[in-house]
């Protein structure tokens, strides 16, 4: 290029091309003949020039500047057509003129565009300068919508104060009055002392300019002027390196979190008040079941003296504190309690002479005596309680023995029932402890001494060390229960030993 | 005038808010109304000749729903630890949250309250583990927000072993 043009022709070119690229050009010699042309002449709204052609008549812009008389000329903003206006730049050579033509159409639009958002942003800026003189000195945004938000917004200023961000949703006046008329900073954290406490979190958020985050307080409640509920929520927040505080007025997300809390609590609480009745009413009906079984017992073995209610309490006392040893939950345990005392209910079927009869009994005398928990099995079976079902399992089982020697089915091991095996152990345990008409009373420890020779044979070996190891508190069972249970639901009873084996000689 | 914060804390609908309105404004409404988040009351007392104002945070009380923020525990000079007499379950939650306030704030002074006294023939609370506490050095109270029974006692106790404590 630099070969074919003058050196200002090529630097203007070059900037016009970097600019736009959007030109054209013509080389005329002194009679307007054209020599040479290039780029867009039809963009340019201008004829298509043959070289050799006079262009003057066409060109009516070049009237009056041929021959040029100066270097270079421009004539700036000729409108071709109602579409089309060009820059029109005029070069003198020493050979021939040159004329550039630059379109300006996009100029122009572009300059009109430049001119509107100019203008606009101009009356941008003055309200930003207006708003400016009305926020003091915090002014870089506008805070309007606080007013439709319920929400206070504060900046920190020095010293623990801050400044109000106007305008404050009227609502505030009822509860911060303070803030309506405040010229000077003010602290919020001193009229609630909620936000003296959020304000120790907020400081966190604050004290980190790149942390960009907001934590909220959580709803608490003041009251306005009319002693009405208003509940608040404090957020705090670091706005390009500006603390924020926010004090939010919560209506309805509030109303409707607590009408659930509501709804949830009082659901919860009916349904604990209809567990206690229930639990309630569960306790009556067992000690119910258990008096009636109580009497009931006390009833058929009153046909003995010597032995009282008492016993029948303590056999449920200690079987009760086996079975929770054995991690039986309180359901089962309360009913092994009543269940045991049923044990021996069967003996209603044994005739006097042979259940009151003061000396060791005969051989035939005996195995009608074992008859017992048969009887005893009959009168509880076909039940549908497991109550029932469980006295029938003791009734049937606390004479089987963990060897198979016993009756009346020679059950074995586990295969006898662990409530009828539990049973077993402090029968014999409280018959050897307490005096009967034919033997004094055993110590505790001679009687689980005598006790330990039927380990694995006679007893469930797990289940007598259990017992063993529970010796102090069956001691005690058997202290606090020593005496008759009440005249009003107990009668003398007799407890019936056909532990001849282990009865001392 | 010293000020105190104390933080009413429980479960839920054990009487948090109705000790405080029964201590600050005299009233009772039989009607449950729970609490969300937190109510903050004052009351102004003489303990010992010395002006004291008492700063209340009633908070919402614990449960399932809704557990109390240990941020709102800051500060605390003292806090009243409520438990329903006629839920047993709300004694637990009461020693739980008295954990929570001591690791919060460390040491400061407590008193067990055992609210609805007026319901006594209906408690289930485990008494065995009242006397425990009391052995261990637990203030306890018996209140009943709804007849007032030692409500101001309460809180005034409370108050005097803030005070004392702060006079450490």
């Amino acid at each position: 290029m630099n070969n074919e043009y003058p050196e200002n022709v090529v630097d203007k070119i070059l900037q016009l091309t970097l600019r736009e690229n959007r030109f054209a050009y013509l080389a005329i010699d002194a009679e307007a003949r054209l020599l040479k042309s290039g780029g867009d002449l039809q963009a340019m709204a201008l004829p298509d020039w043959k070289p050799g052609s006079n262009i003057e008549d066409d060109a009516l812009f070049l009237a009056g500047y041929l021959p040029l008389k100066t270097d270079y000329e421009l004539i700036a903003a000729y409108q071709v057509n109602d579409s089309c206006i060009i820059d029109v730049h005029l070069f003198k050579d020493s050979n021939c003129s040159w004329i550039i033509l630059v379109d300006k159409t996009e100029d122009m639009e572009w300059e009109a565009t430049a001119r509107q958002k100019a203008n606009e942003l101009r009356l941008l800026q003055q309200q930003v300068k207006n708003r400016e003189q009305a926020l003091g000195p915090f002014a870089e945004t506008q805070f309007d919508f606080f007013e439709s938000l319920n929400m206070m917004a504060f900046v920190a200023v020095a010293e623990g104060g801050f400044q109000l961000l106007k305008p404050v949703a009227q609502r505030f006046s009822e509860i911060y009055p303070e803030s309506f008329s405040a010229t000077e900073p003010l602290y919020p954290q001193e009229k609630f002392p909620f936000v003296e406490n959020f304000l120790i979190d907020a400081d966190d958020i604050w004290s980190d300019p790149k942390n960009g985050k907001r934590i909220r307080s959580g709803p608490w409640v003041e009251l306005n002027n009319a002693g009405e509920e208003v509940p608040l929520e404090a957020i705090a927040l670091n706005w390009q390196g500006h603390k924020l505080l926010f004090i939010e007025i919560q209506d309805e997300s509030y109303q409707l979190n607590h009408n659930f809390l509501q709804i949830g609590r009082e659901g919860v609480l009916m349904k604990n008040i209809l567990q206690e009745a229930v639990r309630k009413q569960t306790r009556e009906i067992r000690a119910r079941e258990e008096e009636i079984a109580l009497r009931l017992v006390c009833a058929a073995d009153s046909r003995d003296d010597g032995e009282t209610g008492s016993h029948i309490r303590r056999l449920g006392l200690y079987s009760e504190l086996m079975a929770k040893h054995l991690g039986w939950g309180d359901a089962d345990a309360e009913e092994i309690r009543i269940a045991a005392p049923m044990h021996d209910i069967g003996k209603i079927g044994i005739p006097d002479h042979i259940l009151k009869k003061p000396g060791k009994l005969t051989e035939s005398e005996f195995q009608i005596m074992k008859l017992h928990p048969e009887i005893g099995g009959r009168i509880l079976s076909n039940s549908s309680s497991g109550l029932v079902q469980m006295a029938r399992e003791i009734c049937m089982g606390h004479h089987e023995k963990w060897d198979g020697s016993g009756y009346p089915l020679g059950l074995r091991g586990e295969d006898i029932p662990v409530s009828a095996r539990i049973v077993a152990i402090v029968d014999v345990f409280d018959a050897l402890i307490h005096k009967r008409v034919y033997k004094d009373e055993m110590s505790v420890d001679n009687a689980i001494e005598l006790m330990l020779r039927g380990r694995g044979s006679h007893f469930d070996p797990e289940l007598l060390d259990l017992f063993i190891g529970l010796k102090q508190e069956m001691s005690e069972i058997a202290f606090d229960y020593s005496n008759p249970i009440g005249e009003d639901r107990t009668q003398p009873v007799k407890i019936i030993e056909d532990i001849h084996q282990l009865r001392p000689e | 005038m010293k000020k105190f914060k104390i933080c009413m804390l429980g479960a839920f609908a054990v009487g948090k808010t109705s000790l405080v309105q029964q201590y600050v404004n005299s009233i009772f409404s039989e009607k449950y109304q729970t609490t969300l988040g937190v109510k903050i009351d004052k009351k102004s007392l003489q303990v010992d000749g010395s002006a004291v104002e008492l700063i209340l945070w009633d908070l919402a009380g614990e449960d399932e729903f809704i557990n109390v923020r240990t941020s709102y525990l800051r500060g605390s000079a003292g806090a009243l630890l409520v438990a329903d007499g006629t839920r047993a379950e709300t004694l637990k939650i009461a020693l739980d949250l008295q954990s929570r306030l001591q690791t919060e704030v460390g040491e400061v002074p407590v008193i067990l309250i055992v609210n609805k006294l007026d319901l006594k023939s209906d408690w289930n609370i485990d008494q065995r583990k009242l006397e425990q506490l009391e052995a261990g050095g637990m203030q306890i109270i018996q209140t009943s927000a709804k007849n007032s029974e030692n409500v101001e006692e309460a809180f005034e106790l409370l108050a005097g072993l803030a005070l004392s404590e702060a006079a450490k």
